[in-house]
């Protein structure tokens, strides 16, 4: 479905991404792990098209993402829950929503998705009229995969949803994420750092550092292999 | 560039061009070009009083009618109603631009970006109007029919000329003087970096309040000579829209942040301007703002900095390229290992009481603990999110306290700005590299360097020795847009280090680096905590703190889950969990 | 007629005058608001374009012979309501051919020497209208002259015998034109999924491309809507108050004013912001001289950057 193929990506005169192949296919859940600055982000920047790469492809469905513009991706069906959210603060939880529901596919199922993200967070109906702004971060994590989802995408793209929240609600989070691939049946691709986590729940991993990829494979091999819990605990 | 002032040597050059245009002029025998030639210099002071606050530091003002009109209503109504001499009004005129700087700098200063420039539009506007209540609609001077010369009356327009021209040259020197000064290079750190310029220990209100009384006594001195040319003045002709205006175009046409700028684009607009509309003005009466309104639209979109820079960058690269390959660190090995860990009765030089940090609902960080010995390598380790930076920030004074206190050698320092921490020997560096992208690797670190010396030779002495330090010594002269991460990691430190700190505090300095280059730091870094020099450093994962370290801290949604010698805390289940999430640690 | 009496028709006077002019000013500055709330950019021509707005109705009004067709009370407003949609496709060229060349998403990082760069050239657009027009148009102040705009409709007396106050029949046309427009503005931006999209636009450019929206686009429309909106308030205007090429710089403040006093970034807080500005500046006259209106007005303006950022209205969720 998404194919990666020897990404490279630059800011300025300093690589991010060098030479990154990533694939995933239909109905798969993948993870990209690793530490800060490894280059994760800006790889998922390249996807969504804000960040222009300097060499290499990528592929969605057959079809070659880099001739497409950054906003037309989403009508394509990727959608990108950023990291740290970025919901738009100054408008309210359901305009919020609505935005996500900006694609063609989004406004048709629009009542059908609305549905299944306020049965997945029921917090964003109470929370409905609120500024964006004004949610905890938990909300507003909640709130920015809720908008992702709305885009009705075929692919998810989630950048590290855990950061800066209290366990129990990183917790939660992970729990709706796999109970979103179970009800909505779409391909996820995602970033994080709580590395059993994700490795758990996924498919199959990568190990990023420094903007390389160093070791992939099923999650339980990753699960198993000793240079993960070296590379984050240091043993 | 900084520290290498020679008068004559940057003074023949503004002197030869006076001496060249003075000729020039006086070859012209109308009295109507003759009041062009005097305008161009009157301009070109003008965009240098404009150059040396929004050029220098970056912070754009639409108000320096203020200045012009004050002064030249003040030289005005000194000759008008009590008879002084514009000899005496114009320097009067300069006193008066100058308090005028500082009394609408001092709360001007508060706003940033678009406040601030809105605000600045505001000033002179506000001042046209008050005085065409005070009733100052036309003041004309008036014609001095004996002794004109002792009232700056000149038989020959040419007169004016030459003390136009004196005026300039004294702007072109004193803004020569900026650019090569301490004083200067802080404005352009504070230009390119306002964050990082405070943390380096520059008092950023300070800079600012002395360029805009600068600036604003330079307009104010040539407000009074261009009243006493033109020798009427309006509330529009001198406080009015155009007025700012012309100061801004002039210098973003000829070169914005160098003295020959305003004066190579008032030499090109003002007479082009004034002969169009002497030709055209009776058919195309708007034809002088027309031309203006193109020139900067035309120079805005193809070479946004000027002129002179334009040309500059065309003829004459700036070989920044050069010691590429001189990547590796210099700093022997065996000199970092002469370091040993404080005995365990060090005395403490930074103490953490107590500190937390709110927003809104949301704890940043909670009620944090934590003394620091002297000597000491202290890591603070966490996943993303979980308030590092945060509380580096409420260390070095970037963002208030909610609650707490922080003693630095026994002194508390809770509440001070950035740049005061600094100056009792707080080094920082930042999680994102915040480097002056378009000054030298030695400029960058003088800017480091400036506060902690008052001498400029020794700042200069300073920064080479601490880029010595950081192995950047075959770097010294290439800008830092060409760096690699790793040596701008390495530019930042040698930045902090010149400051000569007795606590730096390292943000995520390993971040986003090989192992290779990893290795190179660590060494780097403990060379600097050999060297007597505390180390706080903050870091994302623990591989390579491991080793470097003597003790843990362990952060996790802003509160203390850890702290402890390295081995210890690594085997924390609470740690383990935090790192590697709740099922890792349930299987452990 | 005893003292009080003067002083309370003064004052309702003022005031009645002060919420008409306030209406249109709150035009204008919603117009602004729309750019600055979008785009963050400081739009110095917006005064000129205003300018552009004044000249555009009274030509459609006199010379294109809406005045003649339509009568003196529908005859202005159609002209000004006609300059909207020729200021928009103005807009958008200046859009299109200039201020996308300093603007936009890639230029959104650049916080310093980018918004420098767009404040000097909308300097220079504002140059090259003003002094264009003053070619065109010569100097000699215009107005679009009717029936109306010398009229006015006596209410009261009230309070008993002696108060009445007297309502500028041009100046209550414009107040309520703008007050309509205005508040098709603010339908537009809460419940049309266009308008949506630029105020998602405008909060979060990154996140709005990742829902899908062309922000270059959003941003074309908004600097044209944005003009169009001032240019119809200019219209509004030009039925009341005599205009000539300069007249832009007088109103840019205002304007400023209002948007800064409703918070910076709310298109419906530079309405109301603009509707004070109106009353400051009517209800100063009672107490300074006229000459000193405007000084008034910045003097406000300075008390709001300084004392309230935010601005008055500011519902900003961000933290300053």
């Amino acid at each position: 479905m998404l194919e990666i193929e020897n990404l490279s990506v630059a800011y300025g005169g300093l690589t991010a991404v060098s030479d990154v192949s990533v694939t995933v296919g239909k109905g798969e859940f993948v993870a990209i792990v690793g530490p800060n600055g490894a280059g994760k982000t800006t790889l998922f920047k390249a996807i969504s098209g804000v960040v222009p790469p300097r060499q290499g492809r990528i592929l969605f469905e057959g079809q070659d993402l880099l001739t497409v513009p950054a906003y037309q991706r989403a009508h394509m069906g990727i959608a990108h829950v950023p990291e740290g959210r970025q919901v738009f603060p100054n408008m309210s939880v359901a305009d919020n929503l609505s935005m996500g529901a900006y694609t063609e596919e989004g406004q048709r199922r629009q009542a059908e998705i609305l549905d299944m993200i306020l049965s997945l967070f029921p917090v964003l109906a109470e929370r409905s009229k609120q500024l964006a702004g004004t949610l905890s971060g938990g909300e507003q994590q909640m709130l920015a995969i809720g908008r992702g989802l709305a885009c009705a995408p075929r692919l998810l793209m989630l950048d590290e949803p855990s950061m800066g929240l209290a366990p129990a609600v990183a917790d939660m989070i992970f729990e709706r994420i796999i109970d979103i691939r179970v009800k909505a049946g779409l391909s996820i691709l995602l970033v994080e750092q709580r590395v059993a986590e994700a490795l758990e729940s996924c498919d199959r991993g990568y190990v990023l550092e420094t903007g390389k990829v160093v070791l992939q494979g099923p999650h339980q091999t990753l699960l198993e292999d000793k240079r993960i819990r070296q590379a984050y605990l240091g043993m | 560039m900084f520290g290498r002032y020679s008068f004559i040597r940057e003074t023949l050059p503004i002197v030869g061009f006076a001496a060249v245009y003075l000729l020039f002029s006086y070859w012209f025998e109308s009295s109507y070009y003759k009041l062009i030639l005097t305008l161009v210099p009157i301009w070109a002071t003008m965009g240098l009083a404009w150059n040396l606050l929004s050029g220098y530091s970056g912070l754009v003002s639409f108000g320096h009618a203020s200045f012009f009109g004050l002064g030249a209503y003040t030289t005005t109504l000194l000759l008008v109603k009590f008879g002084i001499t514009p000899w005496i009004g114009i320097p009067i005129s300069m006193v008066v631009g100058g308090l005028s700087g500082a009394l609408i700098g001092w709360p001007t200063f508060r706003l940033r970006g678009h406040y601030f420039a809105l605000a600045m539009l505001a000033y002179p506007l506000a001042l046209l109007y008050v005085f065409e209540w005070l009733g100052y609609q036309e003041v004309a001077i008036p014609y001095k029919r004996e002794n004109g010369l002792a009232y700056m009356q000149f038989g020959d327009q040419f007169g004016y000329v030459v003390t136009a021209t004196l005026m300039m040259v004294a702007a072109m020197v004193l803004s020569r003087w900026v650019e090569l000064s301490r004083f200067g290079l802080a404005l352009l750190a504070i230009k390119q970096n306002e964050a990082a310029a405070d943390a380096v220990g520059i008092d950023i209100l300070r800079a600012k309040l002395k360029a805009i009384i600068l600036s604003g006594a330079i307009a104010g001195a040539i407000g009074g000579l261009y009243a006493i040319v033109l020798l009427v003045v309006t509330p529009p002709s001198v406080f009015g829209m155009l007025t700012s205006a012309q100061a801004l175009i002039v210098t973003l046409f000829g070169g914005v942040g160098t003295f020959w700028g305003p004066v190579i684009g008032s030499v090109i607009l003002i007479p082009l301007s004034e002969v169009l509309h002497a030709e055209l003005g009776h058919i195309l009466p708007g034809i002088q703002g027309v031309v203006f309104g193109f020139a900067i639209i035309g120079v805005i979109i193809a070479a946004p900095e000027g002129l002179f820079w334009g040309i500059r960058d065309r003829f004459m690269p700036v070989p920044s390229r050069r010691g590429r390959d001189t990547g590796t660190s210099k700093v022997p090995e065996a000199a970092s290992m002469h370091r040993t860990k404080p005995a365990a009765d060090a005395p403490v030089i930074l103490r953490v009481c107590n500190v937390s940090k709110n927003y809104g609902g949301l704890k940043a960080v909670q009620n944090v603990n934590f003394d620091v010995p002297k000597g000491a390598i202290f890591g603070i380790i966490g996943p993303n999110g979980a308030g590092k930076t945060t509380l580096f920030n409420l260390l070095n004074g970037f963002t208030p306290l909610s609650t707490g206190q922080i003693f630095l050698d026994g002194q508390d320092i809770t509440g001070l700005r950035p740049n005061e921490v600094c100056r009792l020997g707080v080094g920082r560096t930042f999680q994102i590299v915040r480097p002056f992208m378009r000054m030298s690797v030695l400029d960058n670190v003088i800017v480091g360097a400036i506060s902690a010396n008052e001498n400029d030779d020794m700042a200069r002495q300073q920064a080479l020795e601490a880029i010595e330090i950081v192995g950047l010594a075959d770097s010294v002269d290439r800008l830092a847009n060409s760096l690699t991460n790793k040596e701008l990691r390495l530019m930042e430190l040698a930045r902090a280090l010149a400051g000569k700190p007795k606590l730096m505090l390292l943000d995520e300095t390993l971040a986003g680096l090989g192992s290779g280059e990893v290795e190179d730091l660590l060494h780097v870094i403990r060379f600097i905590a050999a060297r007597g020099v505390t180390i706080v450093i903050i870091e994302h994962t623990m591989q390579a703190m491991v080793r470097l370290a003597d003790t843990f801290l362990v952060l996790d949604h802003g509160a203390v889950i850890g702290l402890g010698e390295p081995a210890d805390v690594t085997k924390d289940p609470k740690v383990i969990e935090a790192y590697l999430g709740k099922k890792w640690a349930n299987r452990a | 007629m005893g003292e009080l009496a003067i002083i309370t028709e003064n004052i309702l006077q003022a005031l009645a005058a002060g919420l008409l002019i306030g209406c249109i000013y709150g035009l204008m500055c919603a117009g602004l608001g729309v750019i600055f709330g979008v785009m963050r950019v400081i739009n110095f021509a917006q005064g000129d374009f205003m300018m552009l707005g004044m000249y555009s109705a009274y030509y459609l009004a006199t010379s294109f012979g809406l005045l003649a067709v339509l009568g003196p009370f529908f005859g202005p407003v159609a002209a000004a309501i006609i300059t909207g949609p020729i200021l928009f496709i103005i807009g958008i060229f200046v859009h299109r051919y200039l201020v996308t060349r300093v603007t936009g998403v890639q230029v959104a990082g650049l916080e310093g020497e980018g918004h420098f760069a767009q404040l000097i050239l909308t300097l220079g657009v504002a140059l090259v209208i003003s002094n264009g027009a003053l070619i065109f148009f010569g100097s000699e102040p215009h107005s679009i002259r009717t029936p109306l705009s010398r009229t006015a409709w006596e209410v009261g007396p009230i309070f008993g015998d002696a108060v009445s106050i007297f309502i500028n029949k041009a100046r209550l046309v414009g107040a309520a034109v703008s007050v309509l427009v205005a508040f098709g503005l603010y339908i537009f931006v809460t419940k049309f999924r266009f308008g949506k999209a630029l105020r998602a636009a405008a909060d979060n450019p990154q996140s709005a491309t990742y829902v899908g929206v062309d922000v270059d686009q959003a941003h074309r429309i908004a600097f044209g809507l944005g003009i169009a909106i001032t240019g119809v308030a200019g219209g509004l205007v030009a039925s009341y108050y005599p205009f000539q090429p300069y007249v832009g710089i007088e109103f840019v403040i205002v304007m400023y004013a209002g948007v800064v006093l409703g918070g910076m970034g709310s298109i419906i807080g530079a309405f109301w912001g603009g509707l004070i500005i109106g009353l400051v500046q009517q209800m100063s006259t009672l107490i300074l001289p006229t000459q000193l209106q405007n000084t008034a007005i910045f003097i406000v303006f300075l008390l709001v950057i300084f004392l309230k950022p935010q601005g008055l209205f500011g519902r900003n969720a961000e933290r300053t």
